[in-house]
């Protein structure tokens, strides 16, 4: 190699920076840490990214910030007890967490829910997904960049919200199940200033009106996100997962009825009495990130439309079926799972006949669906990383448990 | 989602513009807060309220909290016989009864088992501390927040 003089004029100067230019340039690796905290995620994630420029070449996710050992929790905490803690596993929607497993505890126990119960469940589960869907849909355009949305999506959701508080007394950990029914009269004393736990009056008038008001906020949505043509640009044909991909990794709820399933536990199981009313299960066709923004605004519209039904139909009756004193849940083993907002939720539920359970496995919807994310995330652009991790949904609490 | 009219063709800030322009004259639903005030429901879960001539310190509540942030001591007392030699009565006195609200988790077990109709919820919300030892309630305030527990709403149907 020859040393190179100082430049002295400029027609060489020219030459060398044009030869530079012709030059392959190597650029190394580079490991990027997008996390443990970062806007875009709804919690705490860690996502190690080895990226060359702007592609990126593997991506491995890194859980476990959030574990709270609910599992191990589970085997030292009687029923009622686990029924509070299970509220927090997604706090988006807390109710529909209390659902599959007091449902198991209820198989194992042979115990027949009275219809009222049942219907009151089955509306407070729709109103959970209202408002998980409302969260989903308004911040994912914010994570892209729109803050308009969720501001009229919070307003609707707050009403969803208080409906549930006024029932439940808990917007976030409704802690409202037992085994049994729903949350009885409080103390077994003399019920003088206690609370009997019925719907509180004009609570189905309430949520005729508000399901109204949602049913707008999402034509409102509509118009705000659905057609807009930068929400389109950053969304359609990214991130497809297609179906047989989806069903290997376990993705499961509307992340995996995007890429053309109308697989519903609502539909297949009957954890509640979902098989009275009416309703459609919408799949989309490309599996893209806005299939699956789409998935969860028409869901929001069938939950309104599973709501109304119910609301009309609400036979009256007890609340709460002859269970003893002391719950103690016979030797045994069940797995009951659910249609949760998030997807498919499991709990695997083993019982030596005490009052606490032997061994509890939660499956839960976020962990199977972030489980994609390596494979999803494999040879896309840095700004796709922000619309993909989105559009899955998933709630850290709900990942690590 | 087919009877709604097609909209692509008007531009999606013109849109979003003519919603932002509908919002802007509707009323707020937020509100001031420390001037004006939302109303709970009367079922929300605020803060636990004791009636201490109602306790008996049977510590069943104790036992039941998931997260043990319910502290009880009490002792026996004797009530001297009201006749000439009649039986001595003893009576259980409670000495305290702590609730550590920065344990709490407000899962309302505690008010759920009680089987005496001590506890109760209210749905006071205003006792936030600088201090986290303070948030340690003893007995005499628990008691007044009895005052604040509503009545129960009227039921459906």
């Amino acid at each position: 190699m020859t040393t190179i003089n100082p430049i002295t004029d400029v027609a060489t100067a020219m030459h060398l920076s044009e030869a530079s230019v012709s030059v392959e340039l190597e650029t190394p690796d580079m490991t990027l840490n997008i996390g443990p905290q970062h806007p875009s995620t709804h919690g705490v994630l860690r996502l190690v990214a080895q990226v060359d420029g702007e592609r990126i070449l593997s991506v491995e996710p890194v859980i476990g910030y959030m574990h709270r050992g609910y599992e191990k929790l589970a085997e030292v905490r009687t029923y009622a007890q686990i029924t509070a803690l299970v509220n927090r596993i997604d706090w988006v929607s807390g109710f529909a967490n209390e659902i599959p497993f007091i449902v198991a505890a209820e198989r194992l126990m042979g115990v027949e829910v009275p219809e009222r119960a049942q219907y009151i469940r089955l509306i407070l589960t729709e109103l959970a997904r209202i408002s998980s869907h409302l969260i989903f849909t308004s911040s994912y355009p914010l994570e892209i960049g729109a803050a308009t949305p969720l501001m009229h999506a919070l307003r609707e959701r707050e009403r969803v919200l208080e409906l549930l508080e006024g029932v439940t007394g808990g917007r976030f950990h409704p802690n409202f199940n037992r085994i049994g029914g729903v949350k009885p009269a409080a103390g077994s004393g003399s019920q003088t200033r206690k609370d009997v736990q019925d719907l509180p009056a004009g609570f189905l008038a309430e949520t005729r009106e508000a399901m109204q008001r949602v049913l707008d906020v999402c034509d409102d949505l509509d118009t705000l996100v659905t057609g807009n043509e930068i929400f389109r640009a950053r969304t359609v044909g990214v991130g497809v997962i297609p179906l047989d991909k989806g069903i290997d990794y376990g993705v499961s709820g509307p992340n995996l009825r995007a890429s053309g399933t109308n697989f519903d536990l609502r539909k297949h199981t009957d954890y509640l009495p979902y098989d009275r009313f009416e309703f459609e299960i919408p799949a989309g066709t490309n599996g893209d990130c806005f299939d699956r923004y789409l998935m969860r605004l028409e869901e929001i519209r069938e939950a309104c439309k599973i709501i109304i039904q119910a609301v009309d139909s609400i036979p009256s009756g007890p609340l709460q079926a002859k269970v003893p004193k002391i719950i103690k849940v016979p030797a045994g083993e069940v797995y009951v799972r659910a249609e949760n907002p998030k997807g498919e939720m499991g709990y695997h539920l083993i019982s030596e006949g005490g009052r606490m359970p032997y061994r509890l496995k939660i499956r839960t919807a976020s962990f199977s669906n972030l489980s994609v994310l390596p494979w999803l995330l494999e040879d896309t652009l840095v700004p796709d990383i922000i619309a993909i991790l989105g559009s899955l949904d998933f709630v850290l609490g709900d990942v690590d448990r | 989602m087919a009877s709604r009219p097609n909209t692509d063709w008007i531009p999606g800030l013109a849109k979003g513009m003519w919603l932002t322009l509908k919002t802007l004259f509707t009323k707020p639903v937020t509100v001031n807060y420390p001037l004006e005030k939302e109303i709970p429901v009367p079922r929300a879960r605020g803060v636990i309220a004791l009636d201490t001539d109602a306790c008996t310190s049977c510590m069943l509540c104790v036992r039941e909290c998931p997260d043990w942030c319910i502290y009880i001591e009490g002792h026996k007392e004797d009530i001297p016989p009201e006749t000439e030699g009649g039986r001595v009565k003893t009576r259980a006195k409670l000495d305290r009864f702590d609730i550590d609200y920065a344990l709490c988790m407000y899962c309302g077990i505690c008010v759920e088992v009680c089987p005496f109709d001590a506890l109760f919820w209210s749905p006071e919300y205003e006792y936030s501390e600088l201090n986290i030892a303070d948030m340690l309630h003893d007995k005499d305030r628990l008691t007044t927040w009895l005052e604040t527990v509503p009545d129960p709403p009227a039921l459906e149907k």
